[in-house]
């Protein structure tokens, strides 16, 4: 009798999960061709809203609503953003992505933010035709050809990498660096093109590796000798790269910690020496960029921000432009979104025009170098 | 051999170990009462730090405190102790109480629940921004005991006495105070205790209590030493500590004690030496790999940890 009622319960859920498949299926299938009614279009935000990159979630998200609010206001649309909290965790990612890509309003991505996000939703998105246009992840691979639905207005970690190399061999005449990952899509390659590059320019490198949630970096400063100069971190979290400078200066090591672009956060960041790159000109270098500041000030409660919170107002200002043209007849599709994107010619807020390369890369750009001194950032390359 | 990696391992160890120790004797004293996995334990830890937080601002912040800075750290872990008791009381009230006869799957599901309850709430009331001590600002790095060309921290040897006079406390309050034998005699024996007139929920309240309140401690002695807090920072060190926990032997309190100095020594020593030992093959990144490691050897060759007891089934 048991064993029956077992049997009579796994023929009913196999009934059920076939009857959802195909439910389910037609639905997937139409989904790039899926027209949406200009007065409902949406634009989906995939980034870490929460957990250690949070911070740069949210300055993000801030930018693009202040972005989205301001074009609506001056062109008389009535785009929407729908949220998407990666929390920095590839998998959530790819679920939010099916998500996106089953809401037949979504016009656009903008994001992944992060590069494992882009990694595992870029061919979700290919396949339903949905542009995703990044505001910061940087990984080289992500414009290779394998996502051809894929934009950034932002530089590649091939023009990071070694940008940093120049930096620091030359600039700074370091001899002995420690390059340090976080064991992830970002930070694995970046940190490995740093090193190579550095070795090729006879500077000797010893490599370690943190966790993306590691809060105490002490024991892999135990490991940096007393002679090396620079400690070059791979990482998305601000905070990370300030504890490890910390902890150099609490034991007593003269090396200083070079951030990559994921670090740079005026707020979070704040060592007494140390340098940091970043894809985009922070705009309060900018004196062009006052008015802008200005207006976003008024609008946003929180005013900290750094470059990462211009940079996804840009990805934005790239999706609304795009769809916005598709809806010229009254409808648009996601496919028409796409190739409206690939012809992106628009002002950038950091000086030119922003157009896309045939694989999605802006045209032409590179990542600035800040030196912090007690906390206090300034472009010195 | 570098002796001076050697003695900044040791010391970097025994910090974190103090930390894993206190959070440990949280899981430790409800297991040994309750049989019950308070998965919500590290949070607590982390509304701690909060809370110390909340307390440095209010005194003025890191840079310019109101008063001495010893008071402000003073403050700051007996606040964390209060906001943690107090929670961990609420937390037994609300969360567990109601299902103290119901099957042992229930209350665990609960204590995640509470897990994901607090975590959430302090996203909500603090945002999802790392929040930092500014330690340094609080006391200088330069401030701390100089031996040949190792410095230690004064915050770091702070942390270390104040977790180890807590253990201490803890220790002397379980052995030689009436609290503490009613506390023994209902981890023995639930049942019986009530008969012989304790009032069990009334001990039971009391050990959520001071575990709880010395997971906010822990909470504090995290941010001052290493800077960062964030609302998820509890699930990582709620896991060390139950680790260290198991491996000292659950139940046990100088088990939770040694367990904790176990687990951040080995942490603190795998991070410092595996690439030597492995001869590159393995990096920093493994840390937690031998951690776990430990564990997993420890499980199979001392099922009941360190100092725990084999259970005696009877019949």
């Amino acid at each position: 009798m048991r064993k029956g009622l077992i049997a009579a319960g796994l023929a009913a859920l196999v009934a059920v999960a076939v009857v959802t498949a195909a439910v389910a299926k037609p639905a997937a299938q139409t989904t790039p061709a899926q027209i949406a009614a200009c007065t409902n279009v949406s634009l989906g935000f995939l980034g870490p809203l929460t957990g250690p990159a949070g911070f740069l979630g949210q300055e993000q998200l801030s930018w693009l609503r202040f972005g989205v609010q301001k074009y609506n206001k001056a062109n008389g649309t009535a785009f929407k953003v729908v949220l998407g909290d990666t929390q920095l965790k590839a998998p959530v990612a790819r679920t939010l992505a099916r998500r996106f890509v089953a809401d037949s309003n979504l016009m656009a991505v903008i994001g992944g933010s992060e590069s494992q996000a882009v990694v595992v939703s870029g061919n979700l998105f290919e396949k339903a035709d949905l542009a995703s246009i990044s505001g910061s992840a940087t990984q080289t691979n992500l414009t290779n050809g394998q996502f051809k639905t894929f934009f950034r207005v932002v530089p590649n970690d091939a023009i990071q990498g070694p940008q940093i190399v120049t930096y620091v061999a030359k600039n700074l005449k370091a001899k002995n660096v420690v390059v340090i990952d976080s064991q992830d899509d970002y930070s694995l390659p970046l940190a490995s093109a740093i090193t190579r590059g550095l070795r090729a320019r006879n500077v000797t490198v010893s490599r370690e590796s943190v966790s993306a949630d590691d809060t105490d970096f002490s024991s892999v400063v135990a490991n940096v000798d007393s002679n090396v100069n620079v400690v070059v971190f791979a990482t998305q979290v601000a905070t990370a790269a300030n504890t490890l400078s910390n902890q150099l200066r609490e034991q007593g090591k003269k090396a200083i910690v070079f951030g990559t672009d994921g670090a740079y956060s005026p707020s979070q960041f704040k060592p007494r020496t140390g340098y940091v790159s970043v894809f985009a000109p922070d705009p309060h270098f900018d004196p062009s960029a006052r008015a802008l500041i200005r207006e976003y000030n008024r609008y946003s409660k929180n005013k900290e921000f750094g470059a990462f919170g211009p940079a996804t107002y840009m990805a934005g200002l790239v999706a609304t432009t795009a769809v916005r043209s598709a809806c010229a007849d009254g409808e648009a599709t996601r496919a028409e979104v796409t190739r409206l994107t690939r012809r992106t010619n628009i002002p950038s807020i950091f000086g030119g025009r922003l157009r896309f390369s045939a694989k999605g890369d802006p045209l032409p750009t590179k990542f600035v170098i800040y030196r912090i001194t007690n906390g206090k950032y300034a472009p010195v390359g | 051999m570098d002796w001076d990696k050697l003695v900044q391992l040791l010391v970097n160890g025994v910090t974190l170990g103090s930390v894993y120790a206190l959070v440990a004797l949280g899981f430790s004293m409800v297991y040994g009462i309750l049989k019950l996995l308070n998965l919500a334990h590290g949070d607590v830890l982390m509304v701690g730090a909060f809370v110390g937080w909340g307390v440095l601002g209010w005194l003025g912040g890191a840079q310019d405190p109101t008063v001495a800075v010893w008071l402000v750290i003073l403050l700051m872990i007996l606040a964390a102790m209060v906001g943690g008791g107090f929670l961990g009381v609420a937390i037994e009230r609300f969360a567990y109480r109601p299902l103290r006869r119901a099957p042992r799957i229930a209350p665990l599901i609960s204590a995640l629940g509470v897990s994901f309850f607090l975590q959430n709430s302090v996203l909500l009331l603090f945002g999802a921004n790392f929040r930092s001590y500014d330690s340094f600002d609080l006391v200088d790095v330069g401030v701390g005991v100089e031996w040949g060309p190792l410095h230690v921290w004064v915050m770091r040897i702070v942390v270390i006495v104040s977790a180890l006079a807590m253990m201490g406390g803890l220790w002397l309050l379980v052995t030689r105070s009436k609290l503490g034998k009613a506390m023994r005699a209902t981890a023995f024996d639930r049942e019986a205790a009530a008969m012989m007139g304790i009032d069990v929920d009334r001990v039971i309240v009391k050990t959520f209590f001071i575990g709880s309140a010395l997971a906010g401690a822990a909470g504090v002695l995290v941010g001052l030493v290493f800077f960062q807090i964030n609302h998820f920072m509890g699930f990582n060190y709620g896991l060390k500590g139950f680790t260290a926990a198991v491996v000292g032997g659950i139940g046990s309190i100088p088990g939770a004690m040694v367990g904790g100095l176990f687990i951040g020594l080995a942490e603190a020593f795998s991070v410092g030496y595996i690439e030597d030992l492995t001869r590159g093959r393995l990096g920093s990144a493994f840390s937690d790999l031998v951690a776990f490691l430990i564990l997993v050897i420890f499980m199979l060759v001392r099922p009941q940890g360190i100092f725990g007891k084999p259970e005696v089934k009877k019949v």
